[in-house]
């Protein structure tokens, strides 16, 4: 069917009026796309543990556990605190690397990483997973969480655990103790580490002091690096060891941070215009289709005598 | 040679029969046991969940899998109503109505496998939105879809059911009819991006997991692959919909139109394994598809179950109706695996990590798919969804018409539309 100039304008009005609407509200709407970088926080703080000095005691594992009022996990053996990975009642976990044949071994330390661009973060739906704009610390705000468990995929670093009984789910993870923070007090697992192997600071600070451990006794550390000085796009928790990182669960990941594997997606998305253009041009031929549609119902009937279907 | 003209309800046939109840009793099953799930949580016996495999069945099947197959509504209706494909106008009230059950239910499950959905209301607040999350796209707008447009879309046999049977209630009907008739444009507009958006979407939640994924499957394409083989999806289940029709109810079948369908199945079929295969090629991949592994082996079934009844249907062999019944059916199962493994079967979060769907998972599963189906055949027999000709109708009036006396259902006034 042939169209009228008034009819293309009609239609091209009918087409682009959404659009505005549209636009107008993706332009007030917060956080269209998300923001490009995600620079450490000013008062960043954090841990910094050297996997060399720890003689694997597990004392800060109760030490989190009494500074979290959280119930011991007992469940291994029915007796001693012994979880196999973190779990809802465990924040912060010491595991043992071993080779296969005992020739090399080395604690490790996991909890929360504090990412500067956290994965979970970007990946959790209503903001139930935040990250305070002062210090960084990421924490878990239960009245915005829906428990969809995407954070737990997002994670590189396997940290947030969900309870998986009862009728009211938590997602389980290392706040760095920000209670006790403000109380003046410092994180439960620093405080009574006894060979200092995981201290707590200023993230500054501690990347300082890494750096000043790794010129010190250069060779000592594996490829005299920091993990988390920019892994992942750079984490508040900083690790030292002297076997393989991967090897101590902390995965090779570059200096993209989790969110950058979205980048593509948030440009398509950028002021919804992609989309909102397809929605016109679908309306534009929609509607022309629609006439012809119909005309063809209108004969059709004329031919039949049957009520048209749309 | 038939020739589809019009939609008409099954008739004549009981709609409480032996199937309905055996159907009924797997979706009261299903309840019971999401019911408990509700009251003790998703460990313990509940699910084979744990958290490393933080995503079971009722996530990645009755989610990515079965709204990936109820992408008809989107899938044919673009062809018809966009690409202005007039003869598919007649097969477009299955393919909405599969999407609506298909979307419904898995919203349902997607509510249910959630820990803490009494949070869900969040959604209603779009300030409070985390719009960098896929997850939130995904959420939003399949609710959106699923509660707007595809319900609108689905509304016509509804209306025509008040017109023909409750005379009182005619004049409103027709009225709704026609302000729908009006505002149509705008909806199948937002009824094809949405898909388009949230299908998308659900390859992209994935692209958070990284090398969780198998790099066969991890792709950066991985959207455009998702909602690409959502398209073949929907045009399967709506074939294998309209030829099982017959099968059931011994409707005759238009070979103009299912060749039509077959015509686009194949090609987006060719379209998405060639560029699948490049994509792998470019990423330097290929070699893990030829280096005999469990994800090797994989790729290859999905690969032969999706392109080889693709071949088939293209063929001279695919205009045989059982062949080509068998074709989308082994090319359905192809394309739902796909869309299960990056989330299933190809993600290895870490060593050791274990996950098998437990029974409560699988029936609870299979509850909400019997529950799409029972609802799908009362309403092809209460509602004219199912195609048939002119012919068909008239004889339907006449059945249906010495059955209720006093129904009218021929020799209505010209209608403008």
């Amino acid at each position: 069917m042939a169209m009228t100039r008034r009819e293309a304008f009609t239609n091209l009005a009918k087409g682009t009026l959404p659009v505005l609407a549209a636009g107008c509200v993706s332009t007030i709407l917060p956080e269209v796309a998300h923001a490009e970088e995600a620079p450490m926080p000013k008062g960043a703080l954090g841990l910094l543990y050297d996997a060399t000095k720890c003689v694997g005691c597990k004392s800060c594992m109760v030490a989190c556990n009494q500074a979290n009022d959280l119930k011991p996990d007992t469940r291994t053996d029915g007796l001693h605190q012994a979880p196999p990975a973190l779990n809802s009642f465990t924040k912060n976990i010491i595991k043992l690397y071993r080779t296969a044949d005992g020739s090399d071994h080395s604690y490790f330390k996991q909890q929360c990483m504090h990412c500067a661009d956290p994965g979970c973060m970007e990946a959790c739906m209503f903001g139930g997973l935040r990250k305070d704009k002062e210090t960084g610390i990421v924490w878990w705000q239960g009245s915005m969480c829906v428990g969809c468990r995407y954070c737990e995929i997002a994670c590189p670093f396997h940290i947030p655990a969900f309870t998986w009984d009862g009728f009211n789910p938590k997602i389980t993870k290392c706040e760095l103790c920000r209670e006790r923070l403000g109380k003046g007090l410092q994180p439960g697992c620093t405080t009574v580490c006894p060979t200092n192997a995981v201290i707590y600071g200023r993230r500054e600070d501690l990347l300082a002091e890494a750096k000043r451990r790794v010129a010190a006794s250069p060779g000592r550390y594996f490829e005299n690096k920091v993990y988390g000085e920019s892994d992942g796009g750079g984490t508040q928790v900083l690790y030292l060891s002297r076997v393989a990182f991967d090897k101590l669960g902390l995965p090779e990941l570059g200096e993209e941070s989790i969110p950058e594997r979205l980048k593509f997606q948030h440009k398509i998305y950028k002021w919804l215009a992609i989309p909102i253009a397809l929605y016109a041009g679908m309306v534009f031929f929609a509607n022309k289709n629609i006439k012809e549609h119909a005309h063809h119902l209108v004969e059709d009937q004329k031919k039949t005598g049957l009520r048209p279907q749309l | 040679m038939t020739r589809w003209e019009r939609s008409v309800p099954v008739y004549g046939v009981p709609v409480l029969n032996r199937g309905f109840w055996v159907l009924l009793l797997a979706v009261i099953v299903g309840l019971v046991l999401s019911g408990f799930r509700e009251v003790l949580g998703l460990g313990g016996n509940i699910s084979g969940m744990s958290d490393p495999y933080a995503w079971g069945l009722w996530k990645s099947f009755n989610v990515m899998v079965l709204t990936g197959l109820g992408s008809g509504g989107f899938a044919v209706g673009i062809a018809a109503w966009i690409f202005n494909r007039e003869r598919l106008h007649q097969v477009m009230r299955v393919a909405l109505l599969t999407s609506f059950l298909a979307y419904s239910t898995g919203l349902i499950m997607l509510g249910i496998d959630v820990g803490r959905p009494w949070n869900f209301y969040w959604i209603l607040c779009p300030w409070k939105w985390n719009l960098a999350s896929p997850l939130l796209e995904v959420a939003v707008c399949i609710t959106f879809y699923a509660c707007v447009p595809l319900l609108l879309e689905n509304l016509p046999p509804l209306f025509e059911y008040f017109i023909y049977e409750y005379p009182k209630w005619r004049g409103a009907a027709e009225s709704c009819e026609k302000a729908l008739a009006k505002v149509y444009p705008f909806v199948i507009g937002l009824a094809y991006i949405l898909p388009i958006m949230h299908q998308s979407s659900l390859g992209a939640l994935m692209l958070l997991g990284g090398d969780r994924v198998n790099a066969l499957w991890q792709t950066p394409f991985l959207p455009l692959l998702y909602v690409w083989a959502a398209a073949f999806l929907g045009y399967n289940c709506v074939v294998l919909c309209l030829l099982l029709s017959k099968l059931a109810w011994k409707r005759e079948l238009d070979i103009e139109v299912l060749a039509e369908l077959n015509k686009i199945t194949c090609w987006v079929i060719f379209a998405w394994t060639a560029f699948r295969f490049l994509d792998i090629l470019i990423r330097g991949k290929i070699l893990l598809a030829l280096t005999p592994s469990f994800f090797s082996g994989l790729f290859w079934v999905e690969t032969i179950l999706i392109l080889g009844p693709a071949f088939v249907l293209y063929s001279e062999k695919g205009k045989n109706i059982q062949t080509m019944f068998l074709a989308h059916f082994w090319c359905a199962l192809g394309g739902m695996i796909y869309r299960f493994s990056p989330t299933t079967l190809a993600f290895r979060p870490r060593n050791g990590a274990y996950y098998f769907p437990s029974a409560i998972e699988f029936l609870v599963c299979i509850g909400f798919i019997a529950l799409a189906v029972l609802v799908y055949i009362v309403a092809v027999k209460k509602l004219a969804i199912l195609p048939g000709t002119n012919a068909d109708w008239l004889k339907m009036a006449k059945y249906e018409e010495q059955v209720k006396p006093g129904i009218q259902l021929t020799g209505y006034a010209p209608v403008e539309h």
